[in-house]
């Protein structure tokens, strides 16, 4: 402990210097957290997915759509209890930078078969009755001041809506009750996207409720080889496959995101490490002047280590400071890819974690440098 | 029994491939309570033999006993516990630690001891009252004048109260009334607080405060005289 006095001050030495490097630390793992962030919150939908509830798309693609009549030949598949279907709307609320997601759904399936979306049975009724209805998460109605009784107009985003505006009446704030939802979406009444369509009858993806979750790839696979060599063939998935084939469609995102917090990091250890490289060569003097009044040169190298230990941790609380207040669906519009997004505690522990590793290993050559220093050859090239 | 004891001690620096001799055999006793003056041209070898004795170099052949520990057969780390027990050094350019104040310089040399927050203050608060420094101890090395920045060195090297002071030039850097000053207080040090006290130098009148002077030249002992004034 009583060191910790000469640690604190060798560290305000060159205060810029310190600063510089505490924020370079800080950054760091900024980035680091915040893309950590991005990929727990993708995991999270993942994890999160129902175990009863599988999807069905287009063969091709997510991009594809099929016709409403696949849903008669699913809901008559063993083991399928309930059916449900969904479209991406894509329209623009506003300006193109106002983005959120928006989906037509068929409303009582959905809700019936989403009992994440929790509304209260007021609004769930005055949704279902409204044609034009719609509900949005809270986290949606937060960022944009949404209130039940409003009126949200949305320019159409994908041509086959045809070009007129849609107008929704705001029926429900719903809240999520599971990483499955997210509370950041916009869900409407497929009919009204289905009847201003220009090809009307077509869903993006099916639902579909099974009784047995060790069954869901039989069902599957008995799904799709009903619509195998038609037209529109069909890959059916679990909920959890479904989110993490989503996830895909933006790369290998694991790789992605690691290689750049990698690179991060490596270029930060650098930095620190040529930093503190710099300071025990401006100190060599004092360092030989400790020796010489005793201090072992463990010591020496414990104080300078600390050193970095010290900005590292500062630079690491800092940083992770900064991505748990910026890094959330409030401040960031990643919710509707996202459902839960932000900075959790095992992402926190890491990052600082990953801090006190750079400023180990940032030190260890300087640190090396200062204990072994010659004294006779450091206090001569002073005299 | 001389409190230091040098046998036969010889010193080459090895710079590529050549040897470079520093000293060649030297020979000395030193009493404690002593107050010995090393003098002699630049390159004599008299910082090398202080830097011997405070056991920050070694030796290439002979031994060097202080009291009871022969220094010279120590390891690294042995020796620097046994330089934080029983030498002081004063540099001649003081070698403070500057972003430290009076105080937190004088204190260095206790944090490496056992001893409360309390008693390392009662030490240090003890060393700057010797080098009449006590009014300054908030104050940092760049608010101190030259003679001051020595004399909190001073009551560095005393403040474990070791029983050995080495002093390489310890007025060299400093005006003649400091470095007068700075004398006064090693002699005090010799005779009121019986430090044993090696001293290199190259000012006669600094040397005359010592009670024995050495002279090297070119690494030998040539020439033993006694001080003039001291004693």
């Amino acid at each position: 402990m009583k060191f910790i006095g000469l640690v604190l001050k060798g560290a305000r030495r060159s205060k810029r210097r310190t600063l510089l490097t505490v924020m370079s630390v800080a950054i760091a793992v900024f980035l680091f957290a915040s893309l950590r962030a991005v990929l727990d919150g993708f995991n999270a939908a993942t994890e999160a997915s129902s175990s009863t509830r599988i999807v069905t798309l287009r063969s091709t693609s997510l991009f594809f759509s099929m016709p409403t009549s696949h849903a008669e030949g699913i809901k008559s598949t063993p083991g399928v209890q309930d059916l449900t279907w969904a479209n991406w709307f894509g329209g623009v609320y506003k300006d193109p930078q106002y983005f959120f997601a928006q989906f037509a759904i068929e409303p009582d399936s959905y809700l019936r078969m989403y009992p994440e979306i929790e509304l209260t049975p007021e609004d769930r009724k005055a949704f279902l009755d409204d044609r034009t209805g719609c509900i949005v998460g809270d986290g949606l109605a937060k960022r944009y001041g949404f209130k039940v009784g409003d009126k949200i107009t949305l320019q159409v985003g994908i041509p086959i809506y045809g070009t007129r505006d849609f107008d929704f009446n705001v029926r429900g704030l719903y809240k999520s009750g599971g990483a499955a939802v997210d509370n950041q979406s916009m869900f409407f009444h497929w009919k009204y996207a289905d009847e201003r369509s220009i090809q009307p009858g077509q869903v993006g993806w099916f639902v579909a409720q099974i009784s047995n979750p060790d069954q869901a790839t039989q069902v599957a696979t008995a799904i799709d080889e009903k619509f195998a060599n038609s037209p529109n063939e069909t890959k059916t998935d679990t909920e959890k496959q479904f989110q993490a084939t989503f996830v895909s469609m933006f790369g290998n995102l694991n790789l992605l995101l690691g290689s750049i917090a990698l690179a991060v990091v490596i270029t930060t250890l650098f930095v620190a490490g040529n930093t503190m490289a710099m300071s025990v060569r401006e100190r060599t003097t004092e360092i030989a002047v400790m020796r010489t009044l005793g201090f072992p040169s463990s010591t020496i190298f414990l104080l300078v280590a600390g050193e970095g230990l010290m900005m590292a941790i500062v630079g690491g609380i800092i940083g992770v400071s900064l991505a748990r207040l910026i890094v959330t669906p409030d401040l960031m519009q990643a919710g509707a890819f996202i459902p839960v997004f932000g900075v959790n505690n095992a992402n926190a522990v890491m990052a600082l974690l990953l801090s006190a590793g750079i400023g180990i290993f940032a030190g260890l050559i300087p640190a090396t440098m200062a204990s072994r220093l010659k004294i006779v050859d450091a206090l001569r090239r002073v005299a | 029994m001389a409190l230091i004891e040098l046998r036969d001690v010889t010193k080459t620096y090895k710079r590529d491939a050549i040897e470079i001799p520093v000293l060649d055999r030297v020979s000395i006793d030193v009493p404690e309570g002593e107050y010995l003056g090393l003098m002699g041209p630049s390159g004599s070898g008299k910082s090398t033999l202080l830097n011997l004795l405070a056991g920050i170099d070694r030796p290439t052949r002979g031994s060097i006993r202080v009291g009871d520990t022969e220094t010279s057969s120590l390891s690294e780390r042995a020796l620097a516990g046994w330089r934080a027990r029983n030498v002081g050094f004063i540099f001649q350019l003081y070698n403070l630690i500057p972003v430290l104040t009076a105080f937190e310089n004088v204190e260095l040399p206790l944090l490496l001891t056992n001893l409360s927050k309390t008693q390392r203050r009662d030490h240090v608060m003890t060393a700057l009252g010797i080098v009449a420094l006590s009014d300054r101890e908030k104050h940092y090395p760049r608010q101190l004048s030259g003679g001051q920045e020595q004399r909190v060195a001073i009551a560095r090297a005393i403040v474990t109260d070791p029983r050995l002071l080495l002093a390489d030039e310890p007025t060299g850097d400093l005006d003649a009334k400091s470095a007068g000053e700075v004398l006064t207080l090693l002699q005090r040090l010799n005779k009121e607080y019986k430090k044993t006290i090696v001293m290199v130098t190259h000012d006669p009148h600094a040397a005359e405060r010592a009670t024995r002077v050495l002279h090297l030249e070119k690494g030998t002992l040539v020439e033993q005289t006694p001080a003039a004034v001291g004693g």
